[in-house]
């Protein structure tokens, strides 16, 4: 951007918001260039909107300069959804970070998009509840953001993910407007249509959640296997026997092994994989369910199980859990992760193939899933320093993603599309397909700047969708 | 497809496309009996394949006709009437099932499945899809998602489009569009199967529906009380604070048509408990111990034949009494719910109607049939009404009324916000104006 249209912008803002809110310099930039996918390009300016009204002032200032509109939360999104891949405005919400209203009794919560999402479920514990989705970025990542992306995390196997939550929503439309939606509204479901749609719709400047009653008994179990394999046979088999306990999550040796490391809660580090198993309702079904799932598991080869009743304990083994990607810094310099989807029964041959594939670039792979939803975690490890390695490690990623939609899966599960697998959507979805949300795109986003480059193939509003190879990380990789 | 149509002077739209053979066997309703407000359908057409169905749409919006997608006609007397209506299309002969993989607890359906099909498929492998519409063996799975129909077991398990994982609609220029899939979690692109429900056939015909499914509960047990008016505030503030709760919980007024217990009795209670036998064992003690602390006289329980209670409590919403009556429903928080049900009562009273409710506690629904004793004029006294409680609650929405009264009634209540939003979307996805013109929120 030339400097004299940059000062402008900069000036427009400034106006409008205050010098406070506004960054412009390329060291403060710097920090707004990437997500925990990637990101090289600097933005023009990142701003600090603390409401709705600065919200409304910076899409105006936007929209009549033709500059794009990147909104960011805590920047944890693993698909470069976050990242100013043609430069313009990132829109930080670590202003807006209030619950604006706790309502017990109606279980409902309205909150600003900044809200770290554990914020929530500790404000609303004292009252008997909390809320479901839960990424396992949740100590850190916004509400704003996992609505972006319409997270899940452990517990959807249960709760459902961001979009069973959210029950309506304030946002700015690209001319300006401040709208409101709610679920209880006749009406096309807006609500629906911008969870999930990545900042692409529209501005998110308010929430409206559910929250759930803390149930009164929960129980988290750990069962080892030989492998990763027999985990997922039996997980297969229990959602098969008509169980759905509140989360299924499997863990494979390399991971097991990392955060056992790192957290020490107890995990068996000679088991080729082991299953976590947490069961929520009252004692008297928990303890039930907890016989059935155990003998299932023991029927598909499980070694061993053990059951934590004690908060305490039950944290600790979520904590490792949840830590686990971090934790693989132990084993090498960077990973990549995939959120593939398959349907549950399918889990044991979607496990061999990411083996066999990761085995075929001679790349080293960690397991750690959703196996209850079908949703895959393989984290592809390499050094960023070798080219070669990020060369397979992007092939892998791709044939990862073809072998799940073979089983009948899908990309993403619960991180998006966002920059990464954009090229990868013709893959699931026809032309037809895509054009036709193309069409809700074109209402929201006229202009084209609401995230651009994101979650639409390139050239796919024009109608030139097909399936392309899935672009490389690093510089010049930005379409 | 099969096809019957009104006499036209020329009867030029015949034979456009090629007849085929009549597979489903239940009768085919006449254009009378599809009519909208004050227009019928010149024809109507049943096809047999989704390929016919685009065929089909894609010919008449070329020609600039109005269609209006049909499945069991249960719910059609949600919305307005359409300004125009060439062709009712109906779903009901795409009534297979695509897939059944209950080992994954998914499904997916053709639309035109009716949902005491859908119901009796997956209980046959111990499975559920709580989709709580009315009249079952007639209503269909696109009928209940067009119209965002919500059933009260939705506070328990989520609304239908909580539970549908992907779909095929056509649109009205008969492009032929999928979203989702059958993995039971999914981010990958726009939710458009959510985005399809309660659009009421403006935007696109869903003809197919892909669902997670739920595991049945060990038991379902209905308990039936009566609530005298001493006991009933007391009931009603504690109700909602069992420890098992119930998966719905109705007080409710009249409707006897919706509760088989003694006809004139005002003041029921209503309440469905699923869950293992251990825990809804402990649900009954609790609430046994609650109403007899309150003194209320006796509590009924029903296990066999809970669920037909509970289907014929949802049938009730939409039954109308002769042409005399219309039944509203008011959306709002459980916190407010007796609030807006005393006010309706108010009104019903200044406007000498009869008044019946279903009160919802756990999703905050109202369920409220006004109607005039036979004699009366129920004509002159329901449009006040309609005025008056539009006035005092004003997203209140008509879901059953005398098919004369349609143009007359705020069938919507006020328009929602973001109007010209959805006007925006209507235009992108249906130029033409194709599908079920003017029958949406604010004459979309």
């Amino acid at each position: 951007m030339r400097s004299g249209v940059r000062e402008r912008l900069a000036g427009r803002l400034i106006d409008a918001i205050g010098a406070d809110a506004v960054r412009t310099e390329p060291e403060d930039l710097a920090v707004y260039s990437f997500d925990a996918f990637s990101g090289e390009t600097l933005p023009s300016a990142a701003v600090l909107p603390k409401d709705a009204r600065d919200v409304s002032a910076i899409v105006r200032i936007a929209s009549e300069l033709g500059e794009p509109i990147v909104p960011r939360g805590a920047g944890t999104g693993l698909c470069g959804g976050a990242t100013p891949a043609r430069g313009g405005i990132v829109m930080s919400f670590a202003r807006m970070n209030r619950i604006l209203s706790l309502d017990a009794p109606n279980r409902r919560a309205r909150v600003q998009p900044g809200v770290i999402n554990l914020e929530l479920s500790k404000q609303a514990e004292p009252q008997g509840l909390f809320f479901g989705p839960d990424p396992s970025s949740q100590k850190i990542s916004t509400l704003g953001g996992n609505v972006g992306t319409n997270a899940g995390g452990p517990h959807a196997l249960s709760y459902g993910s961001m979009t069973n939550h959210v029950i309506g929503l304030e946002f700015v439309t690209q001319n300006g407007e401040v709208h409101h939606t709610s679920q209880d509204d006749p009406g096309y479901d807006l609500t629906s249509a911008l969870v999930g749609s990545e900042g692409t719709l529209g501005i998110i400047t308010a929430i409206d959640l559910k929250l759930l009653r803390v149930p009164p008994a929960i129980l988290v179990c750990v069962a080892a296997f030989g492998d990763v394999e027999s985990a997922s046979a039996a997980v297969s088999a229990i959602v098969g026997a008509g169980i759905v306990p509140t989360a299924l999550e499997i863990m494979d040796r390399t991971i097991t092994q990392a955060v056992e490391a790192h957290y020490h809660a107890g995990f068996p580090l000679d088991a080729g994989a082991v299953l976590l198993v947490e069961i929520a309702g009252e004692p008297d079904d928990t303890d039930a369910s907890e016989r059935a799932i155990a003998k299932i598991a023991r029927e598909h080869g499980a070694l061993s199980w053990r059951s934590a009743s004690e908060a305490a304990e039950r944290d600790a083994l979520w904590a490792s859990r949840k830590g686990a990607a971090g934790a693989i810094g132990r084993i090498a310099p960077n990973y990549y992760i995939q959120d593939a989807t398959v349907p549950r029964t399918r889990l044991p041959q979607a496990l061999h193939r990411v083996d066999e594939i990761a085995r075929d670039h001679h790349l080293q792979v960690g397991n750690v899933f959703h196996a209850g939803d079908g949703n895959l975690h393989p984290l592809l490890m390499f050094d960023r320093r070798e080219p070669r390695q990020v060369k397979a490690v992007m092939a892998a990623g791709t044939e990862i993603l073809e072998a799940c939609i073979a089983l009948g899966g899908t990309i993403s599960g619960e991180h998006g599309i966002g920059y990464e697998k954009r090229n990868a959507l013709p893959y699931v979805f026809s032309a037809d397909d895509l054009a036709t949300m193309a069409r809700v795109r074109e209402v929201f986003d006229p202009k084209r700047l609401f995230n651009p480059d994101k979650i639409f193939p390139s050239g796919a509003v024009c109608g030139e969708v097909r399936a392309q190879p899935q672009a490389a990380v690093g510089a010049g990789a930005w379409l | 497809m099969r096809r019957s149509s009104r006499p036209t002077a020329g009867g030029g739209r015949r034979g456009r496309l090629a007849l085929t053979q009549a597979t489903a066997p239940a009768p085919d309703p006449t254009p009378a009996e599809l009519r909208l407000g004050e227009i019928v359908p010149r024809e109507i057409l049943t096809p047999a394949s989704v390929d016919e169905l685009a065929a089909i749409l894609r010919a008449r919006n070329e020609s600039g006709e109005a269609v209006v997608i049909v499945g069991g006609g249960t719910l059609q007397g949600i919305g307005h009437a359409p300004r125009r209506y060439d062709l009712a299309l109906r779903t009901t002969a795409l009534n297979r099932t695509i897939e059944y993989e209950y080992r994954d607890l998914t499904i997916a359906v053709q639309a035109g499945m009716s949902l005491a099909e859908l119901d009796a498929t997956l209980a046959a492998r111990g499975q559920f899809v709580p989709l709580d519409a009315p009249q079952a063996g007639r209503g269909t799975v696109g009928g209940v998602l067009a119209s965002g129909w919500l059933g009260p077991r939705r506070a328990a398990y989520g609304r239908p489009r909580d539970l549908l994982i992907g779909t095929t609609v056509v649109l009205a220029d008969g492009t032929v569009a999928k979203a989702g899939g059958m993995v039971v979690k999914n981010s990958t692109g726009y939710d458009m199967s959510r985005f399809y429900c309660g659009s009421l056939g403006t935007l696109a015909a869903v003809v197919r529906a892909n669902f997670k499914t739920l595991p049945l509960p060990e038991v379902r047990r209905v308990a039936l009380a009566t609530l005298p008016e001493a006991t009933r505030k007391h009931v009603l503030e504690n109700i909602m604070r069992l420890d098992v709760e119930p998966v719905a919980a109705f007080a409710i007024d009249g409707f006897a048509d919706a509760v088989d217990l003694h006809d004139d009795i005002d003041g029921r209670l209503f309440l469905l408990f699923e869950g293992s036998r251990v825990l809804i064992d402990r649900a009954t003690r609790e609430l046994r111990s609650l109403l007899g602390a309150a003194g209320v006289p006796d509590t009924t329980l029903i296990d066999a034949g809970a669920g037909q209670s509970f289907a014929r409590l949802i049938d009730a919403y939409t039954v109308r009494i002769g042409d005399r009556s219309a039944t509203y429903r008011s959306r709002g928080l459980p916190g407010d719910l007796f609030g807006r049900s005393a006010t309706i009562a108010r009104l019903a009273r200044l406007h000498e109607l009869h008044l019946e409710r279903m009160e919802d506690m756990r999703t905050g629904d109202l369920i409220a049939r006004v109607s005039a004793p036979v004699g009366a004029q129920f004509d002159e006294r329901i449009v006040p009404f309609d005025t008056a409680l539009h006035a005092a609650t004003p997203r209140a929405q008509v879901i059953a009324a005398p098919e004369s009264w349609r143009g007359s009634l705020a069938m919507w209540g006020a328009p929602p916000p973001s109007l010209d939003v959805m006007r925006a979307i209507k235009t992108r996805f249906d130029p033409k104006g194709t599908l079920a013109p003017g029958r949406f929120v604010g004459g979309i």
